[in-house]
């Protein structure tokens, strides 16, 4: 076979564009499978071990403020493995030097280390010294991002006392991989929150919790019995007013994360079979064509006595070594690209350790995926070349006929086309399969670059929503405690206020029948104009007087619509009777989940006459951040958020990511056009060089014989380009669908522009392409191919 | 030469001493070693010679399609061997009409949509219809290369050529793919052409039979012109004999 193999090899370097071309695309394909698969990997990896080694809990249970003796009752629960009480509370920090106050989340430890459930990850520093009462342990990015560094000074603020504490340690939590507050927020403010570990004892003083918990955690003997381990648990502290019980897949940070990885999954398995597709068909194309052009040598070869089998393979292997070249290459590119996930990873995420590693095993499978499209890519040319029958094939093949084509019966139509329009058509519908793997290349290419805009229109488009059309208040103030009217009127009386809006937020299980949902229902003024909701046509809803306001994915999950009744069953302790309510409304909102009511209303449900916990202010034009000074000092105040300051972290960091994931998409979306245009054209190139070189010995330019297959790919481009769009919104919507969840819905929007620019860049991509065909006109020898026979 | 084309008739090319090389890895074939010769207007000229003689060599470099390595070509009275790329194509198009062994027609268009390829491109063509009717061929005006046979696609090559009205045709064994009877009736439509138009026709074969059409004939070998002869009277296609 040593001669077959130079033959091959010679094959090759005649067509190294089209070689190169084939190469790349299987390079693409192969480098995102090792970069999303090793992501993956890596992830699920470090994730696993993480969780293991500090004892992430299976569970979590929020409640009022239960007796700290009631997890040793939980851990005799059968089923439950181990359970901890702890204070877990949000308080307001103070970073020396900073204007604006931070929010800390107050969590409890041992005052000495002891192998607890969620243990911290110990970076810098050390643990508590035995009976200080000032120390903490705050999140390894809140110190960096604050500047603060060992031995610094914070204070917190509970209850209108202020409590300085002095920074120990620098530490990591598997509770806080993601880190943010709460589902809305999407994005980590490593400035802004922090984790603030502080020993019991001081926990216990400065909240009042003396030999008392109000968070529970626990782990199980095996995830099917969690279920019953909960309800069982729920019974036990029935009296002690659960807000929320949670499972680990639920727990915010773990969900973020198990999603990221599951998006990560489904991409390792759709993205790289995309481009071995596109490569398995451009190998079609090209190794069919090389079939028939050789349909005499391959004859001869058999006639010499190759066996079919020898025959068949010696195409298979120029498909093979094309594929084996682009895995090659991939393994550099795909570790560097995987290595350049992690780096974005380790922005987004917490790990004690995240690095990028090279996984053999998925370096094999890379190469067995490529392997085996490429072998599928040139199955039907080995089998064609196997089947040849050595005396026929030396016979000249039947000519091809001409056909004539729909068009034609539009004889006007026809007759104006000129000779270029008449082949063009003519061409097209001689070699339809070909044409449409043209037009195929350039619809997925398309289909790829709109799905990659679209997701940053949609993001874009559902946080301008939510941020600008929902909330209309600049500042959020949440108070320690439940206020009553007075309140109301202080925070009217601050400097740079405006306008303010009470707020009462309130945690409830919302139920219909079997169907039910954790949901905090936001109490507000009718007519309010600080928080507006929407619905689906973006026009106003009130809360009007009574009942609730649903937005979709609440309503959809609970199987309700308007008119409907849903129990509130109230989730903090005080109030215990659970109560019907009427679902007037349902509007739409993106980010994380809501219900809505009246604020007085809501307030009757709690038997109260009027209750708030927040206020929605809106301030004086450019004051945002003096009000949030004045704010700072009142001793009432839990937290501010600030609106612009959160859609402006939300959208930094989203849209540093989605930048580079689109310059990928760019990139791959043009290696695909090109590739396969630059391909189809170059077969139909060959196959047609004869006549095009004859139009050339006619005194037709470069550019006018040029011009009948530019044409040609535009036509075909233009109609991949049509198709596009269709498939293009078909993606868009499975996308909608993968991605809903109780975190975020991606609306289908659509800027124009995405269209535009997809039309642009196509353009562009077929430019390119018939560029490089171009140089092949260029070459084209006319007295050489005129001379020989075909 | 000394046999000039004279008869007082315009010279249309005047090749002097015209060389080609052609560079296969290291060997250097020598096409053309010195070709002078006169083409007149309105000649029949048939150039004689066996394969590897070099007259391909030279039809192509008077046809604009490859370039010298060394001598002249004079078109009237430019110099043709100077002409750019951009240049060779327009004087393709305006000037000269191919004809080939294998008759290169556009597989997927129609006779006359064949010859509509060069009308298209010509300043002043005869129509479709007409330079079909030239060959004999209207009546197969609406089918496919595929559909005719050699000498009949051959004559539509032909038609494609004359269409334009080329003020030269050149032919390269026209009839080199074809039988006896076929071929004589492609040399006819040849002579028809170049009796009717006053078409510059050069015919070049390696079937000295075909010699006797001709107003002269020039013998070729080894890249050289060896003579030139004058015929006396122009045969016709009943008389030839091969």
């Amino acid at each position: 076979m040593r001669v077959l193999h130079k033959k091959l090899l010679r094959a090759l370097l005649k067509t190294p564009g089209q070689s190169l071309a084939v190469i790349m695309v299987v390079l693409c394909g192969t480098a995102c499978y090792i970069c999303i698969a090793s992501a993956y990997r890596n992830l699920v990896l470090t994730r696993d071990t993480y969780y293991a080694q500090y004892r992430f809990a299976d569970f979590e249970i929020y409640l009022e403020r239960a007796p700290r003796t009631v997890a040793a009752r939980l851990s005799a629960i059968p089923g439950a493995r181990r359970v901890r009480g702890r204070i877990v509370k949000d308080v307001k920090v103070d970073v020396p030097g900073e204007r604006e106050s931070r929010i800390g989340r107050l969590i409890s430890m041992p005052e000495t280390p002891e192998p607890v459930l969620n243990d911290i990850c110990l970076r810098r520093g050390r643990y508590f010294s035995e009976g200080a009462q000032n120390e903490v342990i705050v999140n390894e990015r809140f110190a960096l991002h604050n500047g603060l560094a060992l031995g610094d000074r914070i204070d917190v603020s509970i209850e209108s006392r202020r409590y300085p504490l002095r920074i120990v340690g620098l530490a990591l939590s598997p509770e806080y991989v993601y880190m943010i507050r709460n589902v809305q927020e999407l994005v980590p403010s490593f400035e802004r929150f922090g984790i603030l570990w502080v020993p019991e004892p001081f926990a216990e003083t400065a909240l009042d919790m003396r030999e008392a918990c109000n968070n529970i955690i626990g782990v199980v003997d095996e995830i099917a019995v969690l279920d019953g381990v909960l309800d069982r648990a729920e019974q036990t502290l029935e009296s002690y007013g659960v807000f929320a019980k949670t499972k680990r897949e639920d727990q915010i940070s773990n969900r973020f994360l198990s999603d990221e990885i599951k998006g990560l999954g489904v991409s390792a398995r759709i993205v790289p079979a995309i481009f071995q597709g596109i490569a398995a068909l451009i190998l079609l194309v090209l190794l069919n064509r090389m079939v028939r052009t050789e349909r005499t040598q391959i004859g001869l070869l058999k006639a010499y006595g190759y066996t079919n089998l020898q025959v068949a393979v010696h195409y298979l292997q120029f498909a093979l070594i094309l594929a084996a070249l682009g895995t090659v290459g991939a393994f550099g590119v795909g570790q560097w690209l995987a290595y350049e996930m992690v780096q974005i990873y380790v922005q987004f995420y917490q790990f004690p350790l995240l690095e990028a590693r090279v996984y053999p095993d998925v370096l094999t499978r890379s190469v067995g995926i490529a392997l085996g499209f490429a072998v599928l890519g040139a199955l039907s040319a080995a089998l064609r070349a196997a089947r040849i029958h050595p005396a026929e094939s030396m016979r000249p093949a039947a000519p091809r006929h001409a056909h004539r084509v729909w068009l034609e019966r539009f004889t006007r139509v026809w007759r104006r086309l000129g000779f270029a329009g008449k082949m063009i058509c003519r061409n097209i519908s001689r070699n339809a399969f070909r044409a449409g793997i043209s037009a195929f290349g350039v619809m997925v290419s398309a289909a790829i670059l709109i799905v990659g805009f679209f997701t940053v229109d949609a993001f874009r488009y559902g946080l301008h929503m939510q941020f600008y059309e929902m909330q209309r208040h600049d500042l959020k103030v949440s108070f320690q405690l439940e206020q009553g009217k007075p309140t109301y009127y202080d925070v009217l009386r601050f400097a740079h206020v405006r306008e303010a809006e009470p707020v009462l937020e309130y945690p409830f299980e919302m139920r219909n029948g079997w169907r039910k949902k954790d949901i905090i229902v936001t109490g507000l003024p009718r007519d309010a104009r600080l928080q507006r909701l929407l619905d689906a046509e973006g026009a106003h809803v009130d809360v009007g007087e009574d009942g609730l306001s649903l937005d979709e994915h609440v309503a959809r999950t609970l199987g309700v619509a308007v008119g409907d009744r849903v129990t509130l069953k109230p989730l903090m302790g005080r109030i215990k009777k659970e109560r019907e309510v009427v679902v007037r409304r349902v509007y739409r909102q993106y980010l994380g989940i809501g219900a809505y009511m009246n604020i007085d209303a809501l307030s009757r449900l709690l038997d109260e006459p009027f209750a708030m916990n927040a206020a929605l202010l809106r301030t004086e034009k450019g004051r945002n951040a003096d009000a949030d000074v004045v704010l700072r000092d009142v001793a009432a105040i839990a937290s501010i958020v600030s609106r612009d300051r959160a859609y402006q972290a939300v959208l930094d960091t989203i849209a540093q990511s989605m930048k580079v994931m689109n310059v990928m998409l760019v990139l791959f979306a043009g290696v695909i056009a090109f590739a396969v245009i630059y391909n189809v054209t170059s077969v139909s190139l060959a196959e047609r060089q004869r006549e095009l070189a004859s139009l050339r010995v006619m005194g037709l330019t470069i550019s006018e014989v040029g011009r009948i297959l530019y044409v040609e790919n535009f036509v075909l481009g233009g109609l991949g380009l049509i198709a596009g769009f269709p498939c293009g919104f078909a993606l868009c919507r499975l996308l909608i669908r993968a991605y809903d969840s109780d975190l975020y819905r991606l609306p289908f929007h659509i800027e124009p522009r995405t269209l535009i620019v997809t039309t642009i860049l196509t353009i562009a991509f077929i430019l390119i392409a018939n560029l490089a065909v171009n140089v092949k006109v260029r070459r084209l020898d006319l007295v050489e191919v005129l001379k020989e026979r075909e | 030469m000394s046999e000039d084309a004279g008869n007082g008739r315009d010279i249309v090319f005047r090749v002097r001493d015209l060389c080609k090389d052609y560079r296969m890895g290291e060997v250097t074939v020598s096409a053309l070693r010195g070709v002078t010769l006169d083409v007149a207007a309105g000649e029949f000229l048939v150039i004689l010679g066996p394969s590897g003689s070099g007259k391909s060599t030279l039809l192509n470099i008077i046809g604009g399609l490859d370039a010298p390595t060394a001598g002249e070509v004079y078109f009237r009275d430019e110099v043709l061997t100077n002409y750019t790329d951009a240049q060779r194509t327009r004087y393709r198009r305006s000037r000269i009409g191919f004809v080939f062994q294998f008759y290169n027609l556009m597989p997927n268009l129609t006779a006359e949509e064949n010859v509509a390829l060069a009308t298209e491109i010509a300043d002043d063509p005869i129509a479709p219809i007409e330079a079909l009717r030239l060959v004999g061929l209207e009546a197969r005006r609406a089918h496919f290369p595929s559909q005719m046979s050699g000498g009949e696609q051959q004559r539509v090559a032909i038609a494609r050529a004359v269409a334009k009205r080329p003020e030269i045709l050149l032919c390269d064994e026209p009839t080199g793919a074809l039988d006896f009877s076929t071929g004589k009736v492609v040399l006819e439509v040849l002579s028809d052409i170049n009796v009717r138009l006053g078409t510059t026709l050069v015919v070049i074969t390696h079937n000295a039979a075909i010699g006797g059409m001709g107003d002269r004939v020039v013998r070729m070998s080894d890249g050289h012109a060896r003579d030139i002869v004058v015929n006396a009277r122009r045969l016709t296609t009943d008389e030839l004999e091969w």
